[in-house]
C-alpha cells in the first residue's frame, strides 16, 4: 500500500475532524451538567484542529475539502448512554486518523499529529469513566481494529 | 610527556609521595597516552580500515520492549499487594505486555519472558500510594515514547504513537 503523501494524511485527519464536529452537536444535547460541559471541550478541541488544518493545507497550496452537511452517525443518539458511547467512539476514530498521519509526516508536522492522538486517546478513555465503561483504555490507541 | 617529569629512576618512593604522583599513577597514564595514540589514527583511516565493520547501534526500540516489561512488572507487583486494585491494574499491565510483543515483533527478536529488572521499589503501602507512584512511571515512559516516536521511521510512527497515547491513557485510567 503506498504511503499517503502529508497533505494527504492531513486532508483525510481534516474530514474526521469535520465529523467529529458533527457528531458532538447530536452529543451534546443528550447530556447535561458536567458531561455537557465536556462535550462543548470536545468540540471545541476539534473545532481548534479544524480551523488549524483549513489553515495549514491552504497555506500549503492542497485541497481544502468541503464540510458535509451532514455524516452518518453509526447508530442513533437518542440518550445519556448512546450520547457517551458514541463520543468515546468519535474520540478514538478521529484519533485513528491522527495515527495514520504519523507515518507520513515529519518534525513539527508529526508532533502535531501525535498531540492530537494523544489528546483524543485521552478523551476517549475519559468519556469511558463517565459511563462506566471498563476497560477505560484499549492497549493501542487509534489503531485499526 | 612522563618522561619530562622528575620520576626519580632508581630512588626511594619518597620523593614521588611528596609531589603527589605515584610511578604507578605515571605509569599507567604514559600507557593510557599510547593506546590512545595508537586507536586515534585507525578510524576513519582508508588505509587502515578494517575489513569487518563496526557491529550496528543498539535499535533505540530494544530498550522500550525493556521499558514495556519493566512497566507491566510494576502493575503486577501493586496488584499483588493491592488486591482491590487488580481489575483497574490488571488490563494496563496486559497492555505494556502487549506493547513489548509488538515491539519485539518489529525488532525480530524473541520476547524476553521476565522483565529485565525487577521494580526498584516495593509498592506503596497504601492503594492512593501505589496508583500515585504508577502514575509517575507512566508519565516517564510517556516522554521517553514521544522521543522514539519523534525521531523513528516511518514505519514505526503509528505504533510508537498509540504506545505513547496508551500511557497517557494509563494515567488518566489511574486518577
Amino acid at each position: 500500500m503506498r504511503q499517503p503523501s502529508a497533505g494527504e494524511a492531513l486532508t483525510s485527519a481534516l474530514s474526521a475532524e469535520y465529523a467529529a464536529i458533527y457528531a458532538y452537536g447530536r452529543i451534546g444535547v443528550r447530556l447535561t451538567g458536567a458531561a455537557r460541559d465536556a462535550a462543548h471541550q470536545a468540540e471545541a478541541a476539534h473545532r481548534r484542529r479544524r480551523d488549524a488544518l483549513v489553515v495549514q493545507l491552504t497555506t500549503a497550496g492542497g485541497v481544502v475539502p468541503p464540510d458535509r452537511a451532514g455524516y452518518a452517525l453509526p447508530y442513533p443518539v437518542t440518550d445519556r448512554a448512546s450520547a457517551l458511547r458514541l463520543a468515546a467512539e468519535v474520540e478514538e476514530r478521529t484519533a485513528a486518523h491522527w495515527r495514520a498521519a504519523l507515518a507520513s509526516t515529519t518534525g513539527s508536522e508529526r508532533d502535531q499529529a501525535l498531540a492530537a492522538l494523544v489528546e483524543y486517546a485521552v478523551r476517549a478513555t475519559r468519556w469511558r469513566k463517565t459511563a462506566g465503561v471498563t476497560p477505560l483504555t484499549v492497549p493501542f490507541p487509534g489503531r485499526p481494529t | 610527556m612522563v618522561l619530562t617529569c622528575p620520576v626519580g629512576m632508581g630512588k626511594t618512593t619518597q620523593r614521588d609521595q611528596a609531589s603527589g604522583h605515584s610511578r604507578r599513577k605515571l605509569l599507567s597514564a604514559g600507557a593510557l597516552l599510547v593506546l590512545g595514540g595508537a586507536v586515534t589514527p585507525l578510524t576513519g583511516c582508508d588505509l587502515f580500515d578494517r575489513d569487518d565493520q563496526p557491529p550496528p547501534p543498539p535499535d533505540p526500540l530494544r530498550p522500550m520492549v525493556d521499558e514495556s516489561l519493566t512497566l507491566a512488572a510494576a502493575y503486577q507487583s501493586s496488584a499483588t499487594a493491592h488486591p482491590e486494585l487488580a481489575a483497574r491494574l490488571n488490563p494496563i499491565a496486559e497492555a505494556h505486555t502487549a506493547h513489548a510483543r509488538e515491539l519485539a515483533r518489529v525488532l525480530g527478536v524473541a520476547l524476553p519472558s521476565t522483565a529485565p529488572a525487577a521494580p526498584t521499589t516495593a509498592p506503596a503501602a497504601n492503594p492512593a500510594g501505589a496508583l500515585a507512584a504508577l502514575r509517575a512511571l507512566e508519565k516517564t515512559a510517556q516522554q521517553s515514547a514521544t522521543a522514539a516516536c519523534a525521531a523513528a521511521p516511518a514505519e514505526r510512527a503509528a505504533l510508537l504513537g498509540s504506545i505513547v497515547a496508551a500511557r497517557a491513557t494509563h494515567q488518566e485510567a489511574l486518577k
